[in-house]
């Protein structure tokens, strides 16, 4: 016994401090890649359309070149810009977190009850298929024109996607693992907490991917057609003004947000991976 | 624990899996007592419904006719009192080998702290307590067999029941768990099941064999093994093992012709 262990040992192969401090090198040089290369296509566009816009003279209220952006970003953002970025990213968040618990917990309902699933998931899917942004002013008339209606028409289109991914990783787990649990007598309830729900970790990440942007999404809209703040409103009062390097600096600040916002949430699901080895 | 002689019981069982029209005899009629203690083996040919006859042992599919005892009580579900190992390793990826071992008390009763001296032994016992906190991903298919079995034995059940753990592994690997089973069954000598279709694993291992036939799929041999424990890997050379191997290979045939 002591004997196959020390083989075994052997199989699962040590690697020289030689050998791991190259494979560090090659992974940070394919890190480093991944991130400059996507950025400095980035920046190669921004210069084509600053250049653009110079040499063809093209006229601020069209198209403001990133330079005259920056500058106005620059000269409002404290007095102005910040003002209405803390509604529109306070009301995301809350919508964001408010759609991950329900999809979650509407995920689980449905793929722990077979009646509920069968009444229910074809009209989820169907809700789908429905562009839900031309519901948005049904909300107002239900909820009035205060938060209420932007929060819970944001939560109403970025729900879906979550219940839609862990769905798909509640019932895709291993049959055996199911067999498994069914051997051991465990509870509906610890299947889907030690089985099916860090088994769905990596799809739920995939569909919180999506509802970050959608709750976005949904409070501008919601923004767009009710509000007296926020970043949606100041767009829609810029472009009434015809102040197009403001309306460009609203989505400047609406773009950063959006990528730190994506950005922490990939990076939890790094952590969360990492952590239980999902 | 004194022996039981008839530990467990099976009398006519059948399994007939309908799927629409067609129908599938699995398992067309087995009979047998085995004690309490005693290591069998289910020796056959593939698709001849070892699988299923484990799986109705352990309560987890139901028999179309006949009763399942064990210990004098019919089996309906899984037991508490069971151990299964399954053809693949089926560990939970995201929990180490240590939190694997411990799953089934997980289960039961929540803390697992009471189990971790006794699943330290375990480990120990098959040489991966320094991969404690490994991932399966990380280990290797003997490895991760070698632990499912750990985890069979942590709440200290009272019959094991084993479906082709090996069958997944090399020659080497196969022969080194082998051993490692032998070893583990000295010590904890339960009442086992284990289903195979090598016939030198199941002389090696068993004290009685049962031969199933593909059709009618039924147990046509009864067959005990002539060795005592503790067992070392040098018996595969001691002429009666040969002997007896060629003996269940004829059978087997035998069953395959009629
Ligand atoms: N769930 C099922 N539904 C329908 N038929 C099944 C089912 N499970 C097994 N069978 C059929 O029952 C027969 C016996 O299958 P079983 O898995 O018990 O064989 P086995 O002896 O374990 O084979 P192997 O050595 O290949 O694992 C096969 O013909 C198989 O097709
Ligand atoms: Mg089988």
């Amino acid at each position: 016994m002591g004997n196959s262990a020390s083989i075994t040992a052997a199989r699962a192969g040590v690697v020289s401090p030689e050998q791991r401090a190259e494979g560090r090198r090659a992974a940070t040089m394919a890190g480093l890649r991944k991130v400059l290369l996507p950025a400095g296509t980035a920046g190669a566009a921004l210069l084509i359309w600053e250049v653009t816009v110079r040499v063809l003279q093209i006229p601020p209220v069209l198209l403001p070149a990133p330079s005259a952006i920056w500058a106005k970003l620059d000269q409002l953002f404290l007095p102005l810009i910040l003002k209405h970025s803390i509604p529109t990213i306070t009301e995301s968040l809350i919508a964001f977190v408010i759609s991950t618990v329900i999809g979650i917990a509407i995920a689980g309902l449905l793929s722990s009850s077979r009646l509920l699933r069968e009444a229910l998931y074809p009209n989820v899917v169907f809700f789908q298929l429905i562009p839900k942004i031309a519901l948005a002013p049904l909300f107002i008339v239900w909820l009035g024109i205060g938060a209420e209606s932007r929060l819970s028409f944001a939560v109403f289109i970025s729900f879906f996607p979550v219940v839609i991914a862990t769905l798909a990783g509640l019932d895709n787990v291993d049959k055996s693992l199911l067999r498994l649990c069914r051997a051991l007598r465990a509870s509906e309830w610890q299947v889907f907490r030690d089985v099916r729900l860090p088994f769905a970790l990596p799809y739920i990440f995939s569909g919180m991917k999506i509802a970050t942007t959608f709750s976005i999404i949904g409070v501008i809209v919601g923004e767009f057609i009710t509000s007296q703040a926020g970043l949606g409103y100041l767009i829609l009062f810029a472009s009434a003004q015809a102040e197009t390097e403001l309306i460009f600096a609203a989505i400047t600040v609406l773009c950063v947000f959006g990528l730190v916002f994506y950005g922490a949430i990939a990076l939890a699901e790094i952590y969360l991976r990492r952590r239980f080895g999902a | 624990m004194t022996a039981v002689a008839d530990f467990l019981t099976l009398n006519g069982v059948s399994k007939i899996y309908r799927s629409g029209r067609s129908e599938v005899h699995a398992v067309e009629s087995a009979d047998f007592t085995i004690p309490s203690g005693q290591f069998l083996s289910i020796l056959g040919p593939s698709g001849c419904g070892k699988s299923t006859l484990l799986s109705m042992i352990g309560g987890l599919e139901t028999p179309t006719t006949g009763q399942i005892r064990i210990a004098g009580s019919p089996v309906t579900a899984p037991r508490e009192d069971m151990g299964y190992v399954f053809q693949d390793a089926t560990l939970l990826p995201w929990f180490t080998v240590l939190n694997n071992v411990l799953f089934p008390v997980r289960l039961r009763q929540g803390r697992t702290s009471a189990y971790r001296e006794r699943a330290r032994e375990l480990l120990e016992m098959v040489g991966l307590w320094d991969f404690r906190d490994k991932r399966p991903d990380e280990l290797s298919g003997g490895m991760r067999q070698r632990v499912a079995i750990c985890r069979a034995l942590i709440t200290d059940p009272d019959i094991l029941l084993m479906d082709e753990p090996f069958s997944a592994l090399d020659a080497i690997s196969r022969d080194e768990m082998n051993v490692a089973l032998a070893s583990i069954w000295d010590r904890f000598h339960k009442t086992a099941v284990f289903v195979t279709h090598s016939i030198r694993e199941a002389v090696f291992l068993s004290d009685r064999i049962l031969v199933m036939s593909r059709r009618p799929s039924a147990i046509c041999h009864d067959v005990t093994v002539p060795f005592g424990r503790p067992r070392a890997a040098q018996i595969e050379r001691d002429p009666v093992f040969v002997q007896l191997c060629s003996d269940l290979r004829d059978q087997i045939e035998e069953g395959h012709r009629a």
